[in-house]
């Protein structure tokens, strides 16, 4: 496996896991975040764990392949990842778009928000996930 | 339409060279050249080149289109 699928993988993990359980307090405490407004802690906790777990596992992943994390990026892998980033920014525009005729219909913000939110976390799955198949395809 | 590409013959007749080795002349990855040997990745005109200056040959012995 290439060191930029190992990091595909990472951030699949790490966006997967941490967002999956920032999600999941949400949905748990739902009532109380909608009455108070948005948890910027438990927003801010889930951002710095995201950094702490992807910052390490890629660490691990360049220091088992050296050489590698320090090529740049060749022709191949480049078109990959501009696939990716292609699929993942449809995936964001059409959020975002929905999201805003959400506002217009008078949703509450906090719910929006967090909306806006998953769909980052959504746009970065679908970008992960799209450079993992094509690796595993081999284009 | 298909690339197709005599890599694999190449490499054998070069010593054995291994993809690895093809891959650090070229400056590109193992998975690169494995994708490309096997002909579901077709390289830009610059590697393509780059590949047959590896073998010292002319891109023309290193690949061929062949239409469906």
């Amino acid at each position: 496996m290439s060191f930029r699928e190992k990091s595909a993988w990472i951030a699949l993990a790490a966006y997967g896991v941490v967002f999956g359980a920032y999600f999941f307090v949400l949905w748990q405490s739902w009532g109380a975040a909608y009455a108070r407004g948005l948890s910027i802690g438990l927003m801010i906790g889930a951002v710095v764990m995201l950094v702490i777990i992807a910052a390490g596992l890629s660490i691990l992943a360049a220091l088992s392949a050296p050489k590698e994390a320090n090529a740049p990026a060749d022709e191949r892998e480049q078109l990959i990842n501009l696939k990716a980033e292609r699929i993942a920014s449809h995936t964001l525009s059409t959020g975002v778009v929905l999201l805003i005729g959400a506002l217009l219909a008078g949703w509450n913000s906090v719910l929006v928000a967090n909306l806006l939110l998953a769909a980052m976390v959504i746009s970065e799955l679908v970008k992960a996930s799209t450079q993992i198949i094509a690796y595993r395809r081999g284009a | 339409m298909r690339i197709e590409n005599e890599i694999r013959r190449l490499r054998f007749e070069h010593g054995e060279m291994t993809q690895a080795q093809l891959a650090e002349r070229i400056g590109m990855t193992r998975q690169t050249v494995i994708a490309i040997e096997q002909g579901k990745y077709s390289p830009s005109l610059e590697a393509a080149f780059k590949i047959a200056a590896a073998f010292g040959v002319a891109i023309t012995d290193v690949f061929r289109w062949a239409p469906d």
